[in-house]
């Protein structure tokens, strides 16, 4: 029923981490909630079906704990069901959840011949044997990542996510979205193991363009949470670029490189589940104390909350991977693995493809750092924008040492890197593969090398200490300059210097906007009071924008309007004159007969192209007649 | 060891100078009175006594920024290649963590700018992020291109290869990614095409109107940040792409690499000078230009094996 190798040890361990310091501070946000015992018993729901997946052994109670954890974490949405747009994210949330949990089903019955009770490794036998291994393939993909948020099933991110109480946010972006990783890993090990070169390719495109479309509706986006959800989108394409990597390179027989990438997804797992965490608790102390999401009204709140100032600017280093951060080494060592498929010998045209995959990444990288310059810079530095940023203050104890712990787990992936890879490697090794943390590590923990031949090497240490050390000579250099001081307003060009003159959010994602208009397509909404008939002039002015994401308008409104047409004419035909069901007897039969003569004799295309136009002729003339 | 610190300080001493030079050769083509090379030094020297003024609006950042700004690239110059034969080099860094410290110098820089709390500094910042943004693919493609050619990801043991195997069998990608590694170098350093660093018009400034609100010892740091930034890239360009004249003698092969940085330098002066600023929204053309090169030199790399 339940099992505990060292893959789900791993990922009990990454659920633990993240719960503790969620634990703290979902106690600080407590006397906030209202209805505090449905959210308490939710909370732990939530918790302990998200550890009962990862270590449930058979069909049957995975399946259970993971729709108790879709459940759970819908309930959780619907904790301060105030505004519509909850109800709507919680609907959207239910929806999409059960689309996925169907292909799940689908799998498990047909990988257990409809026994749910047999263990994954008896699985095996069965999937080896059935005749279509990329219809499970599909399946996993469409059920996981349906959970995990990868393009085209990413749309409702953006929305559930935000629309749940903090803590739970962070706990949904930061570690139920790694839960369905889990799964990946679980199924795609255990069960369908020799992997066809094509599935790693597929899950290649999927996520570089996840983290490409993630990345650039984060930036778009201005209300804070829902950044933060579509920065999720982008961690997930990166991590799902490692794991094909690895799949890539597993089905190329490069079995050592194939080892690295997935350490390479595994620590980008654990990075993102502490930086993610603490953004979203950050962003959550904000909230809780301007009572906006709007990141247009926060500005100067360093001032009066240093500590949430200070532990998000972390987060958001390491989350735009700058060295010598956690998120620096997970991101390096992806980009490493990529490098390494100059190694292929035979196949040219993957040899031409992942550069194009890492251009993605590359560019994801790029902008990630101006989409966290824009959450960081227009939240918390400059002057505050409204009364609400003006009147906040620190929040208490608890929810301050929940930020802090976290701070602590990411500082710790920094530091304590090796002993970290060298758990992902252990885990790596029972499922299989061989160990490389001997490759990693040569020469001591000081310095990381890739596995690929002639590649880089970094020193997270080394770096970090020498970044220290420089910096503090210079400020020590400084101090002992004694320069002399004085403070005064900024210059606003002769005005007075107010929160009006600074940049606004929507200013500063403007350029990437109007580069980008063909992805966005921004609705713009301009009001102008003009002075006297005259163009240029007015004294009252508004500019809001509104971005509507691509993939929602195209395929969920495009597939719900098609819905639509369909439903009209099963509507009509319902509801014509009874005078008009002898002709449709009449054109049944004859589909009937041409579909006999097609299927009996041979086909043949002149006779096959003539017979449709009959019968489109007909349906037109005789049952659905004349519009009127 | 000595060999190695000397030219460490000796590019620092360089980096004011060179950046006059340019200034300078671009006056002389304009038919100006040119400055004197050493007018960085000067400014430097003015910026040092004046007092610090900072605004009332800011915040911890802008008194810490200005450091974190200048110490990843003083760190950065500790991993070049390079310049004489027998040096002692860093042979274990890549090029990633280079680009990687850069984009952390980056980063304060832009949220300086956020802090003053004035329109510029944003403005500057968010045309800042476009340009870095759009650099990133460019550059991680052109280090993956010359990395294949010096059969080492390291940039300092690359630097080395290369200068005692010149690629000659692979010319052509090696000058596709040398093209794209030079627009690299204008754009991070805003130089013309790109970003105009002598005017304070808030049509045209991105990295002036990020420091706009600095003075005293916060904008010299700036500013040697920026020096210190160009002969980075100038160095690397000079020792990736101009991989010749380091096995002669150390004062002989020190005066080859300060020849090369002149020529490098007189390269993008006359650049400026026979450029106008591009708009904006035509940089992505440029730097699409980067990425294409990059590409082509990986394709032709692999396919042509040129």
């Amino acid at each position: 029923m339940f099992q505990f190798d060292t893959l789900s040890l791993i990922f009990v361990a990454l659920i633990l981490l993240g719960t503790i310091p969620n634990l703290f501070y979902s106690v600080g946000y407590l006397p906030h909630i209202e209805r505090k015992s449905y959210y308490v018993v939710h909370y732990f729901t939530f918790i302990l079906s998200m550890l009962g997946v990862v270590v449930s052994a058979n069909a049957l109670v995975f399946l259970f704990f993971w729709e108790l954890m879709s459940l759970s974490s819908w309930q959780l949405i619907l904790t301060e069901p105030k505004e519509k747009e909850t109800l709507l994210a919680a609907r959207f949330y239910f929806f999409m959840t059960h689309f996925g949990f169907i292909f799940l089903l689908l799998f498990f019955l047909i990988v257990t011949n409809g026994d749910l009770d047999i263990s994954f490794s008896q699985m095996k036998g069965i999937a080896t044997s059935f005749a279509y291994p990329t219809i499970l393939f599909f399946f996993l993909l469409l059920g996981f990542l349906s959970k995990a948020g990868a393009v085209p099933l990413h749309v409702w991110l953006p929305y559930a996510h935000p629309a749940a109480p903090s803590p739970v946010s962070a706990l949904m972006s930061g570690v139920m979205l790694k839960v369905a990783i889990y799964g990946m890993f679980r199924f795609l090990f255990d069960v369908l193991y020799p992997w066809p070169l094509e599935w790693g390719t597929f899950l290649l495109i999927i996520g570089s363009v996840t983290s490409l479309v993630g990345i650039l509706y984060a930036m778009g986006e201005h209300d804070i949470k829902a950044l933060l959800a579509n920065s999720s989108i982008e961690n997930i394409g990166i991590i799902l670029i490692a794991f094909a990597m690895g799949m890539i390179f597993d089905s190329l027989g490069l079995q050592i490189l194939s080892t690295f990438a997935f350490i390479a997804a595994v620590f980008h797992i654990f990075n993102h589940m502490g930086f993610k965490s603490l953004l979203f608790m950050g962003a959550g102390s904000v909230l809780h104390q301007t009572h906006t999401k709007n990141i247009e009204k926060f500005g100067g709140l360093i001032k009066s909350m240093p500590i949430t100032a200070f532990t998000f600017l972390f987060a958001a280093m390491s989350i735009t991977a700058l060295p010598p951060t956690n998120g620096f080494l997970s991101e390096w060592m992806i980009f490493q693995s990529m490098l390494s498929s100059s190694n292929i010998t035979d196949d040219m045209t993957l040899k031409l493809a992942i550069p194009f995959a890492m251009f993605a990444l590359a560019m994801t990288g790029g902008l990630a750092i101006a989409t966290f310059v824009k959450a960081y810079g227009i939240t918390f530095l400059g002057l505050h924008r409204s009364t609400n940023a003006k009147h906040a203050h620190e929040v208490n104890f608890l929810m301050k040492s929940g930020m802090i712990l976290m701070a602590f787990y990411i500082a710790s992936l920094m530091l304590f890197a090796p002993n970290y890879l060298h758990f992902f490697d252990t885990m790596l090794v029972d499922m299989g593969m061989p160990s490389v943390y001997a490759k990693i590590f040569p020469q001591g923990i000081l310095h990381m090398h890739s596995v690929g031949v002639h590649g880089g090497v970094v020193s997270p240490l080394i770096l970090f200490f020498a970044l220290i050390f420089v910096t503090s000579l210079l400020l020590f250099a400084y101090k002992v300059f004694n320069v002399k001081t004085r403070y005064y307003h900024a210059w606003a060009c002769g005005y007075k210097t107010s929160a009006k003159t600074q940049y606004t959010a929507t200013g500063f994602s403007g350029v990437m906007r109007r580069f980008f208009n063909w992805l966005y397509k921004p609705q713009e909404h301009i009001l102008k009071k003009n002075l006297a008939g005259h163009e240029t002039k007015f004294s009252d002015a508004s500019y809001s924008v509104k971005i509507k994401p691509l993939f929602e308008i195209t395929i969920y409104e495009g597939s719900k309007k098609i819905a639509n047409i369909i439903s009209y004419w099963v509507y009509r035909l319902g509801h014509f004159e009874q005078t008009r069901y002898p002709a449709m007897i009449f054109n049944l039969l004859l589909f009937v007969l041409f579909s006999y003569r097609i299927l009996t004799h041979d086909v043949n295309w002149e006779g096959l192209l003539i017979e449709s136009a009959l019968m489109i002729m007909s349906i037109k003339i005789l049952v659905i007649g004349d519009k009127k | 060891m000595i060999l190695y610190l000397l030219s460490i300080v000796l590019l620092v001493l360089l980096a004011p100078i060179l950046l006059s030079y340019i200034k300078a050769t671009k006056m002389v083509l304009l038919f100006k009175r040119p400055i004197s090379i050493f007018q960085g030094y000067r400014n430097f020297a003015k910026l040092m006594h004046k007092e610090t003024i900072i605004s009332k609006e800011t915040s911890a950042i802008t008194s810490y920024a200005p450091f974190l700004v200048l110490s990843p690239l003083i760190v950065t110059m500790f991993f070049l290649p390079p310049i004489v034969v027998g040096s002692y080099y860093v042979s274990f860094v890549d090029a990633f963590t280079i680009t990687g410290l850069i984009s952390l110098s980056t980063f304060f820089l832009m949220l300086l700018g956020l802090d003053s709390a004035s329109a510029f500094g944003g403005m500057g910042s968010s045309r800042e992020a476009f340009i870095s943004a759009l650099v990133e693919p460019a550059m991680v493609l052109t280090i993956f291109s010359v990395s294949l050619m010096a059969g080492n990801l390291g940039v300092g043991q690359a630097g080395v290869n290369l200068a005692e195997h010149f690629p000659k069998e692979h010319m052509a990608s090696f000058l596709f990614a040398g093209i794209s590694f030079f627009i690299l170098l204008i754009a991070e350093n805003g130089r013309i095409p790109v970003d105009n660093p002598e005017t304070h018009l808030e049509l045209t400034m991105v990295h002036e109107a990020m420091i706009l609100d600095l003075t005293g010892v916060y904008l010299a740091i700036i500013e040697s940040a920026a020096s210190i930034k160009f002969i980075i890239f100038a160095s690397l360009f000079a020792s990736l792409f101009m991989p010749f004249g380091l096995e002669f003698s150390a004062p002989i092969a020190i005066l080859i690499f300060i020849v090369k940085l002149f020529i490098i330098a007189t390269a993008v002066a006359l650049l400026e000078v026979n450029t106008a600023k591009l708009r904006l929204f035509k940089i992505p053309n440029l730097l699409g230009l980067a990425i294409v090169f990059a590409f082509l030199s990986l394709i032709t790399f692999y396919v042509l094996g040129a």
